[in-house]
């Protein structure tokens, strides 16, 4: 005899009242650093120096930081005398470069179904385990009326992860023209925005951007499973994106 | 009219002789158009003969001359015998067109004369068969037909196998003749007649024994030319190592000689008496559809694929026959009217769409090399309409509306269902049993067809000589498309052919069968008045008078009625399904294009996973296709592994795995090997007798002498 | 087949230089204690380079590692790593000059190498003869032109100018030679993109895989070329992120030979936080594995139980994945008790869920049936191709460098080294629940048992040098392997990662299984592409 309905219920109900309400359990989000005043313009250098992948640049007193490029290494919240302020948000979805504010949205029959197919392009293995989360009964996309599909054939936004290998990069492009019309390209994680971390070298592309034309931009390292849903909320028009951030102010 | 039949009969043999001796003296390269000629002038003669004694219903017979000490030899050609020379006729016709193109590639590999030769002299003998009335005749002619088919098969003989094929064809073919023999020799020295016909009165005299024996004999004997289990170890064997145009006769020809000669012994001259006899014949029949389907599902030969084939249908004709028989033997005169009714009709939708499918493999292998559906594929960019009359024959041997197969299976598991009239308890779960096994055959075949066309005429090319070149000739394909052009009517039009089938089959068929059939409820129609008014009404409102302006007969729908016990009602109509299905698919395909008008298609390639492209070798192929029924089907297949090599370097680096498994063919191991190995035993034992003593040998003739002399004396 | 005798020497320092002495006298040098390695080899006879690994693999029972291959002005220095019970880590190093490319191969005579030679002809251009299949390994033949060598050192890593001229007549090598035998393609795009990108060719003949080859590398990044150069604060970035869910075991790696090669002893918090990171992949897998039997509620068990690690650890840490913790010398930050105290909670939340998802598995008949005896990888498989971590383990591979060569104070500590002898996806999903107990415990020895003091210890005079590090991460034991230049850059980073010594015997538990079970047996494996990548 099989209990597991019965398990299945004890349970109870998990799922995150977002989008209807937001969200503030601990350890949803990473967070990340927001710009900060400081009491000095030598502080304000330290930090910019602190920074590896070069988000943060010194303005006068303030250090600003560029976001997509920022990688959560977590080295201006832990690792300076002065840290940085760091805001507790996950929705973070942005408009590319280039593109008008706010993009053009799927069709209003999309709002309440759209199929996502994904594509691992040379991901770290983080972003694609916070797609996946999406599945679990704490975010719980169906409800929304997103779902993922095993074939492009059916999808409608294809989101991808990583920052395009050469290897991966045909399978990527054939990936996207078995897709029907109309149809949204999603760079979640900030290799695939940037190329995070790897860079364009000769292995890697250094981002979405330089292979396919991207309509919306999740950064973050990995972004958080909210601001993934908040993504697919923006491409089906849900939601307005934040405007675009350029990689760095200078 | 009798005389021109006999006129036609007569030319038919003086085309073949004529093609024959012309054979002789006109170059290599044009005896394809004289086989052609010849063979389609010999087919329309044969067809008007036929076709005079069908329409007009009269017997024909003449004494042609009297052979002394001999007996006379006479021609006759009652309604039956003219059915299956129709067939013949009709085979043989679509097969000489074929040839004419097809025989062109044996040009200067082997003897062209040599082929015309033993085809028209096949020809002449199978007509001789079915017009013959006397014994020596019959058997005469047998003989020359089991020799020219031989010949034929044994064409190619370089290949390898063929000649293997061809001789346990001749030796099997034997010793089914040597039965036949020995029974209608019997039949003629009790009877003290010469001729099937005379035979017929005169058989009440003879006992129970002797119509067992007679029975067992001639089925057994008949049998082993009809492809019955489980002497039919050499057809899928001989079958597709002849030429295609000859496998078409094979299939579609001389198979149903061998149901000719089991109907005009056990059915006609010497009705089956015994309930057992019928269920022998049920249980014989259901056996080789079965097996003969299960062969087929696996096979990846396509023309052993087909030959396997043919080896069911023949065992669906046969469960025709046994259930007529049984319910005859009950008394129960409309069933088995019908049960004859549709192992007939299986019989000529066989002859039609089996040789349909042979000669489009044989277009198949000659545009790809290979018949095996392991290496075809995509054939249907390149062949579309080879691939569209191989659709329709597919179609209809899988028992698929609107094509005929249909309404066979129909018809012959409808008889079936009938059984519950029948008061024996054990018969009826007889009936039960072969009736679920005809239905897991008709399962299987629709399984083995998917297999046959998909694999081998979609997807991508597997052999790289399928995937171009140019479609069939024309002279191929022409008589294809009649062939499935006539499955089509046969499939659409039920409620003509079956009438005529009742009056052709009288008395064979008693009357009732058809009429319980084919109600006539086109008002138009005779016997419209004696309907029922209820049962006519209800069924006018389901528009069973539709046509009636336009159409002659009865009317367009199958149906039966069951008995007072069992009040149901059976119905089909092909045609009014064909048409709504028809409107149907225009009305989608209407708003489909008024509907997505302002949409367009793209057109991309196929779905791979991302890999750079798609390869042959990754396509399904016929054996991963049909393994699950391999699998479950293991008992009867008994795979025996012959090779299992893995080339290493180190359990890891395994270079090369080839596994090879061979079925063991059920008949052969449970029934062949054991026998032959009991006659090599038995040989061996006498061999000890050739010990060469010269004093032994004398005591032997000694022994003998003193033996004769004993029952000589006894007697 | 080889069969691999019982490893009846336990041979310690002494005894083996003495046997080596006598093997091969005059062709090897043995030196203790040198050049990161407990006992170095250095082999001047090259030719012998075939039977001497034999030896140590099979008859001296070792493990072997990986090989690192270094481009030296004027030779090449290959190193080939193993790790023997008694004594550590014994490298047989190897040199030739730059000309001569050709080596020989020791895949003969262990078979786990096989992977490494392909590489090192990949990326370096080394031919090893007697290697039965090299080529079209990392680089793509599809993608990338022939004689590349990335990693050669005039090869640089930024540069864009060379031409890819992709080879349209790529054709997978087929095994299978049964008439009738095709192969079904399966990805690098396969159920929709939520698993990572593996191209796999399952070679059938209708219902059992006969041969399944899969071809990974789809995620090369070139890690270790990009991170030449660079300076060790970039490298840390590089090595948290190639491969996210142990990305605390491999910079903890990474900081480990950082440490070692300035001659610092890391503080003891570390334990901690791989265990929990262990702990969080294994409730992944165990997702993974109930998500491929279908069996939904299970899975969603499973996957609340990964949420609240992953929200736990973001907690606790402020990352989800526990990225940007590890620094050379220690961790950056430092945990107060009742943060502390809250992150036991959760764990102690997890493992009891776990527990109750495993009763209610073990009595699921119609889970069990997809997993007993199906993907069976044998003991004497296993050691042959020298398997590690959780799938190791289920085939009968006591291996667990916690145990072996313990760091960060393992040694303090007491926990179990679950082993099961079945080798199918049972004996797997058993190990992941035992091991995911001991991480529990391990955690809370850890906690508990913090002496007060530093978080970090400062680095100090750091010098130039190599050294190797190894940590069992979540699949397995990962090695890497580090040389520092004067500028305290990096000059040579190798990895060695679980995931790729597993990879290379993946296909000896999906041959001969039906297709269904596929997707399954990659489940109970759990193995990572980003890992194997790099």
């Amino acid at each position: 005899m099989s209990f597991w309905f019965l398990h299945g219920l004890e349970k109870g109900i998990r799922t995150t009242r977002y989008p209807r309400r937001p969200d503030s359990t601990p350890g949803i989000t990473p967070g990340r650093p927001v710009t900060t005043t400081f009491l000095s313009v030598e502080q304000a250098l330290e930090a910019a120096a602190n920074c590896p992948v070069g988000a943060i640049s010194a303005v006068g007193k303030q250090a600003v930081v560029a976001l997509p490029t920022c990688v959560h290494c977590e080295r201006c919240r832990f690792g300076l005398p002065n840290p940085l302020e760091w805001e507790n948000t996950y929705e973070w979805a942005q408009v590319p470069a280039g593109k008008p504010e706010p993009g053009e949205a799927l069709p209003s029959a999309f709002a309440r179904s759209v199929h996502i197919i994904v594509v691992d392009a040379g991901d770290c293995g983080a972003c694609l385990r916070e797609v996946r989360q999406l599945n679990n009964p704490f975010y719980n996309i169906h409800r929304l009326g997103a779902f993922f599909t095993a074939t492009p054939r059916t999808a409608d936004v294809l989101l991808v992860v990583g920052p395009v290998t050469e290897n991966m990069r045909g399978a990527l492009l054939k990936t996207y023209d078995a897709m029907p019309d109309p149809k949204k390209v999603m760079a979640v994680g900030s290799c695939a925005i940037t190329g995070g971390v790897f860079g364009q070298t000769f292995a890697s592309a250094g981002g979405v951007g330089a292979v396919l034309p991207v309509d919306l931009e999740v950064p973050g390292n990995p972004p958080p499973p909210l601001a993934i849903l908040h993504g697919l909320l923006v491409l089906t028009g849900r939601r307005n994106p934040l405007p675009h951030q350029p990689f760095s102010v200078i | 009219m009798s005389a021109a039949v006999q006129i036609a009969v007569l030319l038919v043999f003086a085309f073949c002789a004529a093609g024959a001796l012309c054979g002789i003296a006109i170059p290599e390269k044009r005896i394809p158009a004289l086989l052609a000629w010849a063979g389609s002038l010999a087919s329309g003669a044969a067809l008007y003969a036929a076709g005079s004694v069908l329409t007009f219903g009269v017997d024909v017979r003449r004494q042609l001359w009297t052979i002394s000490g001999l007996g006379e030899v006479t021609m006759s050609l009652d309604r039956l015998a003219a059915l299956f020379l129709l067939l013949a006729a009709v085979v043989v016709l679509a097969s000489s067109v074929f040839s004419a193109a097809y025989l062109k590639r044996y040009l200067g590999h082997y003897s062209l004369r040599a082929f015309n030769a033993w085809y028209l002299l096949l020809i002449a003998s199978i007509v001789w068969i079915l017009v013959d009335d006397d014994i020596l005749g019959f058997l005469l002619a047998w003989e020359g037909m089991s020799i020219t088919s031989y010949l034929l098969v044994n064409f190619e003989h370089r290949r390898r196998g063929v000649s293997r094929a061809g001789y346990l064809m001749l030796a099997m073919g034997e010793a089914g003749f040597i039965a036949v023999a020995v029974v209608l020799l019997y039949l003629s020295t009790a009877t003290g007649a010469p001729g099937f016909s005379a035979m017929r009165g005169s058989t009440a005299t003879l006992g129970t024994l002797a119509r067992w024996a007679v029975f067992l004999i001639s089925f057994l004997g008949f049998g082993v030319k009809a492809g019955l289990t489980p002497v039919n170890s050499w057809l899928p064997r001989a079958h597709p190592a002849a030429p295609a145009n000859v496998s078409a006769i094979l299939s579609g020809v001389i198979l149903n000689l061998g149901i000719y000669g089991i109907v005009r012994v056990d059915f006609d001259v010497l009705p089956l008496s015994a309930i057992g006899m019928g269920i022998i014949v049920l249980l014989v029949g259901t056996a080789s559809a079965l097996v003969g389907i299960l062969y087929a599902t696996t096979e990846s030969d396509l023309k052993a694929l087909l030959a396997h084939s043919s080896i069911e249908n023949m065992g669906i004709v046969v469960v025709g026959l046994g259930a007529g028989a049984v319910f005859a033997s009950y008394g129960l005169t409309v069933f088995a009217g019908m049960a004859f009714l549709a192992a007939f009709y299986h019989l000529i939708n066989h002859s039609l769409y089996k040789s349909l499918l042979f000669l489009g493999a044989g277009a198949v292998d000659e545009h790809a090399g290979t018949r095996d559906l392991d290496r075809l594929g995509g054939l249907i960019h390149v062949m579309p309409y080879t691939a569209a009359v191989f659709l329709a024959g597919s179609l209809s041997i899988s028992g698929l509306p609107p094509f005929n197969g249909y309404v066979s299976e129909w018809l012959t598991l409808q008889t079936l269902l009938r059984s519950a009239e029948i008061p024996s308890t054990a018969v009826r779960v007889v009936f039960a049993l072969c009736g679920a096994a005809l239905a897991l055959t008709a399962a299987l075949a629709v399984t083995c067809f998917v297999k046959a066309f998909a694999i081998g005429f979609l997807g991508k090319s597997r052999e790289p000589r399928a995937a171009t070149g140019r479609d069939a000739h024309g002279l191929e394909i022409v008589p294809m498309a009649l062939l499935a052009f006539a499955c089509l009517l046969l499939g659409l039009l039920p409620t003509y052919v079956i009438p005529s089938l009742g009056t052709i089959l009288q008395p064979t068929v008693p009357p009732g069968a058809s009429s319980a059939l084919v109600p006539p409820f086109f008002s138009s129609s005779p016997g419209h008045l004696q309907l029922p008014a209820a049962f006519v009404a209800d069924f006018h409102n389901l528009g069973a008078q539709t046509g009636q302006r336009f159409l002659p007969g009865p009317g367009l729908v199958l149906l039966h009625r069951g008995g007072a016990t069992n009040p149901v009602v059976f119905a089909t109509a092909p045609f009014y399904a064909c048409i709504a299905i028809a409107a149907f698919l225009l009305c989608a395909w209407l708003l489909v294009r008024v509907g997505t008008r302002r949409l367009k298609a793209a057109r991309r390639e196929v779905w791979a996973g991302g890999i750079p492209r798609l390869f042959p070798q990754m396509v399904y192929t016929a054996t991963g296709f049909s393994n699950p029924v391999r699998v479950i089907f293991q008992a009867v297949f008994r795979p025996v592994t012959i090779e299992d090599t893995r080339q290493t370097v180190a359990v890891h680096f395994r270079t090369a795995i080839r596994r090879r498994r061979q079925d063991i063919y059920l008949a052969d191991s449970l029934v062949f090997d054991p026998l032959g190995h009991a006659v090599m035993w038995l040989a061996g034992k006498c061999a000890a007798m050739h010990h060469g003593r010269l004093n032994a040998y004398v005591a032997y003739s000694l022994g003998f002498l003193v033996v004769v002399l004993v029952l000589f004396r006894i007697s | 087949m080889v069969t691999v005798p019982a490893a009846t020497r336990r041979l310690d320092a002494v005894a083996l230089t003495a046997v080596l002495q006598d093997k091969y006298p005059g062709a090897a040098s043995v030196t203790p204690r040198a050049e990161g390695a407990d006992l170095l080899i250095a082999l001047r006879d090259i030719p012998a380079l075939p039977s001497l690994a034999r030896f140590l693999f099979l008859e001296a029972g070792g493990s072997f590692a990986g090989i690192i291959v270094e481009e030296w002005p004027r030779d090449w220095s290959l190193r080939y790593v193993f790790l023997l019970r008694n004594i550590g880590w014994v490298h047989v190093n190897v040199r030739t000059p730059l000309e001569n490319t050709t080596l020989p191969s020791i895949v003969t005579g262990v078979h786990a190498a096989d992977w490494y030679e392909r590489e090192a002809e990949d990326l370096f251009g080394l031919n090893f003869e007697g290697h039965p299949r090299l080529g079209d390994f990392i680089l793509h033949n599809e993608t990338w032109q022939e004689n590349i060598a990335p990693m050669r050192k005039r090869f640089s890593a930024t540069q864009q100018e060379f031409k890819r001229l992709p080879d349209e007549s790529w054709t997978p090598t087929l095994v299978v030679q049964d008439p009738g035998a095709f192969a079904m393609p399966v990805g690098p795009v396969y159920e929709g993109g939520l698993e990572e990108s593996i191209h796999f060719l399952l070679e059938t003949v209708g219902e059992d895989v006969v041969r399944a080859v899969p071809r990974l590398f789809y995620k090369y990044r070139a890690v270790e070329k990009m991170a030449e150069g660079r300076s060790i604060g970039d490298v840390l970035l590089l090595a948290e992120r190639f491969a996210a869910i142990s990305a605390f075991a491999h910079s903890l790696t990474f900081c480990q030979a950082v440490e070692t090669v300035a001659g610092v002893e890391l503080p003891p918090r570390a334990a901690a936080l791989c265990e929990l990171e262990r702990l969080r992949h294994h409730a992944g897998a165990i997702e993974g594995i109930c998500q491929s039997t279908a069996l939904s509620v299970s899975e969603a068990h499973a996957a609340i139980i990964e949420e609240q690690l992953l929200r736990a650890s973001g907690a606790f840490t402020g990352h989800r994945y526990l990225f940007g913790l590890n620094t050379p010398g220690g961790l950056r930050r430092d945990f107060e008790d009742a943060s502390c105290r809250a992150l036991l909670n959760s764990v102690d939340k997890a493992v009891a869920d776990l527990n109750t998802l495993e009763q209610r598995l073990r009595f699921s008949s119609s889970f069990l049936d997809r997993l007993e005896d199906v993907g069976v990888v044998s003991p004497e498989s296993a050691r042959d191709l020298d398997l590690v971590g959780p799938v190791g383990r289920a085939s009968g591979r006591r291996l667990d460098l916690r145990r072996t060569c313990p760091y960060a104070h393992y040694s303090r500590y007491v926990f179990e080294v679950p082993t099961e002898a079945e080798g199918d996806g049972y004996a797997r999903l058993r190990v992941l629940f035992a091991e995911a107990r001991a991480s529990a415990g391990l955690i809370h020895q850890a906690i508990e048992s913090l002496p007060t003091g530093e978080i970090s210890n400062d680095l100090g005079r750091a010098r130039f040098g190599e050294a190797l590090a190894w940590v069992e991460a979540p699949l397995g034991g990962a090695v890497q392997w580090l040389r520092l230049d004067s500028s305290l850059n990096i000059e040579r980073w190798r990895i060695l990662t679980p995931s790729f010594r597993n990879w290379i015997g993946f296909h000896v538990a999906v041959e001969d299984f039906a297709f269904q079970d596929f997707p399954i047996i990659l489940a109970t494996f759990g193995l990572s592409a980003a890992e194997c990548d790099r």
